[in-house]
């Protein structure tokens, strides 16, 4: 039977969090907001540089190896747009996320991949893409072509 | 758990002297993460998307809270908050730690519980979220508990409620105040009814 230690170690952070000085937490989020700001450019270039990647890697024949590489531009293209407010975009590249990572092999994978990407690229200029109902219905659009491909695959894995 | 500290605008908050190590996927994530944390008013954060980078960094500096994501080098992230933990190499081996990850991979999910972090972010990354989250870290109460492989904070929470101004997202959540029982309290054997197998004809 193993030994159960509890203890309580120091917290620096709690002690420091009250020391005199600092901003307020308005303040603190002002600046951080801001200096978000101050990089807009440079990720909106990576984003645009990794969609492209991504439409390059979709037209190469399938195989684990690319999946994978694309699922890791996909993550990243998910977490870096939603910081900077293009919500519907990180929505886009999280459903891609979720059928590259599913194992789904239907023959409609690569069709609903290129659907994903196209309108990802369309979805990271927003004021571009049509009004917002448009743009929701995009997005609906491909949620339910991941839940088509992955839930089967699902409930093929809770019931083995 | 308690989450109920005052979060409003006029709070002060001193994390000028926080030293922390962010450990990112691409140079673009830690810069994302780097300028908020700036905003936060932490002079010195230490950056990078290499593990090996990050482990020789913990050997040679004391941090106050670190931020990782656990799909950094295809999974590497949740053995190294393991492996800090379990190596007890003070002071760092107790240091914070929040995991941020992005989309949520089927097979690493549970992985993420038992490496003994202190909490769980899910990407993409919003000032207010980060700093609810560095201010909830700062101020988790529960004991450290090493038992068997693990190392960490005590996994389990003691709910206490919705926190306040809360409608809470689940179904289950009970939106209004409980009040005092309107009838008497059940007997044992009420309850133990409940619990007993009883055949069902058919």
């Amino acid at each position: 039977m193993s030994v159960v230690r509890r203890f309580r170690p120091e917290n620096r952070l709690a002690k420091m969090l009250q020391a005199p000085g600092g901003v307020s937490i308005g303040v603190a989020l002002h600046n951080a907001s801001a200096a978000l700001e101050s990089i807009r450019e440079s990720c909106m270039q990576a984003l645009d540089q990794k969609l492209a990647v991504l439409a390059n890697m979709a037209a190469r024949p399938e195989n684990a190896s690319r999946d994978e590489a694309m699922y890791l531009i996909a993550n990243e293209i998910f977490s870096e747009s939603g910081s900077f407010g293009l919500s519907e975009l990180s929505a886009a590249a999280y459903s891609l996320c979720t059928l590259l990572d599913s194992g789904d092999r239907t023959p409609t994978r690569a069709a609903t991949i290129r659907v994903h990407i196209d309108s990802m690229r369309a979805l990271r200029h927003p004021d571009m893409a049509g009004d917002q109902s448009a743009r929701a219905a995009v997005l609906e659009g491909l949620r339910d072509l991941t839940a088509r491909l992955v839930e089967p695959l699902l409930t093929e894995e809770s019931t083995t | 758990m308690s989450v109920e500290f005052d979060l409003s605008p006029s709070t002060p908050i001193n994390l000028s002297k926080a030293i922390v190590l962010v450990v990112e996927t691409t140079t673009h994530a830690a810069d994302i993460l780097g300028q908020i944390l700036k905003g936060f008013g932490i002079a010195e954060s230490h950056r990078t998307t290499s593990i090996r980078e990050a482990a020789e960094l913990v050997k040679h500096k004391t941090f106050d809270l670190i931020l990782i994501d656990p799909d950094v080098e295809d999974g590497a992230g949740y053995n190294f908050v393991r492996t800090l933990r379990t190596g007890m190499v003070e002071p760092n081996c107790f240091a914070p730690v929040i995991l941020m990850s992005g989309h949520p991979r089927v097979s690493r999910v549970k992985r993420a519980r038992d490496t003994g972090a202190n909490y769980f972010i899910s990407k993409p990354l919003a000032p207010n979220v980060l700093l609810q989250r560095i201010l909830w870290v700062a101020r988790d109460k529960r004991p450290f508990v090493e038992a068997g492989g693990y190392v960490g904070p005590d996994r389990r929470f003691k709910f206490e409620g919705l926190p306040p101004g809360s409608d809470g997202r689940r179904s289950s959540d009970i939106k209004d105040p409980l009040g005092e029982a309107s009838e008497p309290n059940m007997s044992q054997d009420d309850i133990d009814n409940f619990m007993k197998p009883q055949r069902v004809s058919l």
